[in-house]
């Protein structure tokens, strides 16, 4: 018995490479890896949601079939990136002989880029010492967080984000399987907020099924993560205004009570900016993309979200003095009291 | 006026029978200080293990005052260089001890303070200083069984030393206020000895905190302990605040109660109220602190400990010199940070999210923040939909073995209901309450 059966991202999972959608040039030449035996190890690299877990699964069923869990190990590397780890699990599972007839047993090391430098100099050597019964395979977000001599001993691929009728098709065809009604503009605003994140429509769109019994966008922005567009106006405006401690509060109350995220809330305040529904003079844009672009770049390389995104409510709170910003507040002010 | 006598100095035990309650290590060190006396030393070095505040540099000094010592003492305020220690204790080993005393005492204070950076060779020297003494050597550590200090747990003698009772520390600090002449209810110092978690420099600076001056020391006096004991990190920012030059805010960093970690979500959480009226310095401050972070995030990912100064750094001076500094007040009101506060409060319900994040981390394929990001959202929606909540509410009980409630906690749901809190407060109340 599992949990995962009930969240529809488990549930309709692909489990065979055909069924994989998209990652044509990937598919083919995996499936002559599959078919010849002769397997490298492999190296996926690509934004989140875009099937490298799922090829990296369905890999394992094509040449186990159903017993692939005891041939597999499955790591993910941002929970457990130390080196003892890796020389400990890892070894263990990577020196013994694979069962039965198979010819090697498959090391998924998901995330792999979140691993210290020391554990990927360990894991380096293993990849080499047991090369002849086990076979790795790292997925990673960012190839630059692998150490060149770990890359030389892959096979790299890329995976690309998924294309929007590719995502559509997809969650249609999950609606009509679970019976939910939804629209065809709230298709369309799964995909603006997801991307060619599958993972993150499929979500949504459970979110959405949850929140009620016919999806529109309106149900759709009410879910999961995504900011509604008029939260972030009001933190911008605040900002702006120059009450910074009120306008934490509101940035606290995004993260720590909805859940949202650093980059998800940065991200949404260049949209709104872009869209004009903060209305500020092209020059302070300028000064607004140059200090999102940083603190995104700060967000990734640094521990703590709330500090990077505190630096950047300062920034926008300057820029809004420099170009008198402050008046705007009022107008969005009114209608949320209303609440 | 008088400059204050710190009282954990003027009560600090003169004699070994003066130290409280720490019969055994104290026989071990007898025993020991008599077998070189004989001679024919067990072994050259003693190791006092312990945490914090439980009287390790007393003991090792009571010890030598006893018995006619004179103490040579190396802490962590001095650079400890392996070079540095072979001058101050190599030149030392060969001279004669001062008129008076029997002889020396080396005291290797807070040895798992030595920085591996910039200590460099520090703890071979000692090792290497034990094999040649000619003299007891004494050293105290916090936690005796980090595994760098292997070769000098083989070299010297572990002594482990008892944390310290409530009512031991309530003696103690009895002793003290009858000294001074107030007359304290038993009460208020059971709670600051409660507060101090066994670490008695802690409860006698908090005793000096609220009771210095007055005659009489009741509970309610007391009632900002749990604020007292916090008094360092209330300092640290004070200092890193007012300081005017570079030096003086990153000299915190090396005071022995700095601790980083916890640094951050106070800064974070202060500088927006201290720097309210400078939009300049507010965000010069921040900036450094998102540097620093970065510094920080980076350290984490490839163990660089050698980048640490820079991160410290910009996490101190960076936040105390900033443009257009706003005049500060001598006393400048600092606040408990709010994000400990609610982890704090949320410390059951944490657990229990935890063990349902690892479940669904192996089923999902995915990273605890992953889950916690993506999909404990989607549960909690779930949750409250006609649509899964049965079915999903079922599975979550059977799978984690949980109550209804406890699942439900674990998903954050009453968090989020805000109004009827208190009904579940109230439920748990009554079934903790055995």
């Amino acid at each position: 018995m599992s949990i995962a059966e009930l969240i529809w991202v488990e549930k309709y999972r692909p489990t065979r490479i055909d069924d994989i959608i998209d990652q044509e040039e990937v598919k083919e030449r995996i499936k002559q890896f599959i078919k010849t035996g002769n397997m490298p190890h492999l190296l996926f690299y690509g934004p989140p949601g875009v099937g490298k877990t799922t090829m990296a699964l369905a890999i394992a069923r094509e040449l186990y079939g159903d017993a692939w869990r005891e041939n597999v190990l499955e790591l993910n590397a941002s929970d457990e990136r130390g080196i003892t780890t890796i020389r400990e699990r890892v070894k263990e599972f990577a020196r013994t002989a694979p069962m039965g007839k198979v010819p090697f047993k498959l090391v998924i090391l998901d995330e792999a880029d979140n691993m210290t430098s020391d554990a990927q100099q360990a894991l380096r050597r293993m990849m080499e010492m047991y090369a002849n019964v086990t076979r790795f395979i790292l997925l990673a977000n960012y190839l630059s967080g692998i150490i060149e001599p770990i890359q030389s001993r892959c096979a790299l691929f890329r995976f690309a984000p998924l294309p929007r009728d590719a995502v559509i098709a997809r969650l249609r065809e999950i609606a009509s399987r679970e019976g939910v009604k939804v629209t065809e503009e709230a298709l369309e605003a799964i995909w603006e907020i997801s991307q060619g994140d599958m993972r993150k429509a499929i979500n949504t769109l459970q979110a959405a099924a949850a929140t009620a019994k016919e999806i529109t966008p309106d149900v759709v922005y009410k879910t999961v993560g995504y900011i509604e567009p008029k939260e972030i106006i009001e933190l911008v405006n605040t900002a702006f205004s120059g009450d910074f401690v009120k306008a934490r509060d509101k940035l606290r109350a995004l993260m720590y009570e909805r859940g949202a995220s650093g980059v998800e809330i940065l991200r949404a305040i260049q949209r709104r900016i872009l869209s004009g529904d903060i209305q500020v003079p092209d020059e302070a844009k300028v000064e607004i993309a140059e200090a999102a672009a940083d603190i995104d770049y700060r967000l990734t390389e640094g521990s703590d979200e709330e500090i990077q995104l505190s630096a950047f409510l300062a920034r926008l709170m300057l820029i809004g003095k420099k170009y008198g910003l402050t008046t705007t507040t009022k107008e969005t002010k009114a209608p949320s009291k209303k609440r | 006026m008088s400059r204050r006598i710190p009282w954990v100095e003027k009560y600090r035990p003169r004699k070994l029978s003066e130290v409280v309650n720490q019969e055994e290590a104290k026989k071990a060190l007898l025993d020991w200080i008599n077998s070189w006396e004989k001679g024919k030393p067990s072994k050259k070095a003693v190791l006092l293990a312990g945490p914090p505040g439980i009287g390790k540099t007393t003991l090792a000094y009571a010890l030598a005052n006893e018995r006619g010592y004179e103490v040579l003492e190396l802490n962590a305020s001095d650079v400890r260089t392996g070079e540095r220690i072979r001058q101050v204790i190599g030149s030392s080993m060969k001279m004669g001890s001062l008129f008076g005393f029997r002889g020396r005492i080396i005291l290797f204070d807070e040895v798992d303070g030595l920085n591996v950076r910039e200590d460099r060779g520090g703890l071979a020297a000692i090792v290497e200083l034990i094999r040649e003494s000619t003299w007891p050597i004494i050293m105290t550590a916090n936690n005796p069984w980090d595994p760098k200090f292997r070769e000098l747990r083989e070299e010297a003698e572990v002594i482990q030393l008892k944390p310290l009772s409530v009512d031991d520390i309530v003696t103690i600090l009895r002793r003290i206020c009858n000294n001074e002449g107030i007359k304290c209810e038993e009460d208020a110092l059971r709670l600051i000895a409660e507060a101090s978690g066994g670490d008695v420099r802690a409860a006698i600076n908090d005793l000096q905190a609220v009771a210095e001056g007055k005659r009489v020391l009741t509970k309610d006096d007391v009632a900002i302990t749990e604020r007292a004991h916090q008094y360092d990190m209330f300092k640290i920012l004070d200092r890193v605040f007012h300081a005017r030059r570079f030096d003086e805010a990153r000299s915190v960093t090396f005071l022995p109660s700095f601790d980083w970690e916890n640094y951050y979500p106070w800064a974070l959480d202060n500088v927006p109220t201290v720097y309210a009226k400078s939009p300049e310095a507010l965000s010069d401050a921040l900036d450094n602190l998102s540097l620093s972070d970065v510094i920080r995030g980076r350290i984490m990912k490839t163990q660089g400990w050698e980048l640490m100064p820079y991160m410290l750094e910009l996490a101190t001076a960076g936040i105390a010199l900033v443009r257009n500094k706003p005049p500060l007040a001598r006393f400048i009101r600092l606040s408990f940070p709010e994000r400990i506060r609610l982890l704090a409060k949320t410390k059951e319900t944490r657990q229990l999210r935890d063990a349902l994040i690892n479940r669904l981390r192996a089923e999902l394929h995915a990273s605890s923040s992953e889950v916690s990001l993506y999909y404990i959202p989607l549960l909690r929606l779930m949750a409250s939909s006609d649509m899964f909540r049965k079915k999903l509410l079922d599975r979550l009980t059977k799978v984690l073995g949980y109550s209804l409630d406890s699942v439900e906690k674990a998903l954050g749901i009453e968090v989020d209901r805000g109004a009827e809190g208190s009904r579940v407060e109230h439920k748990s109340a009554k079934r903790s309450g055995q």
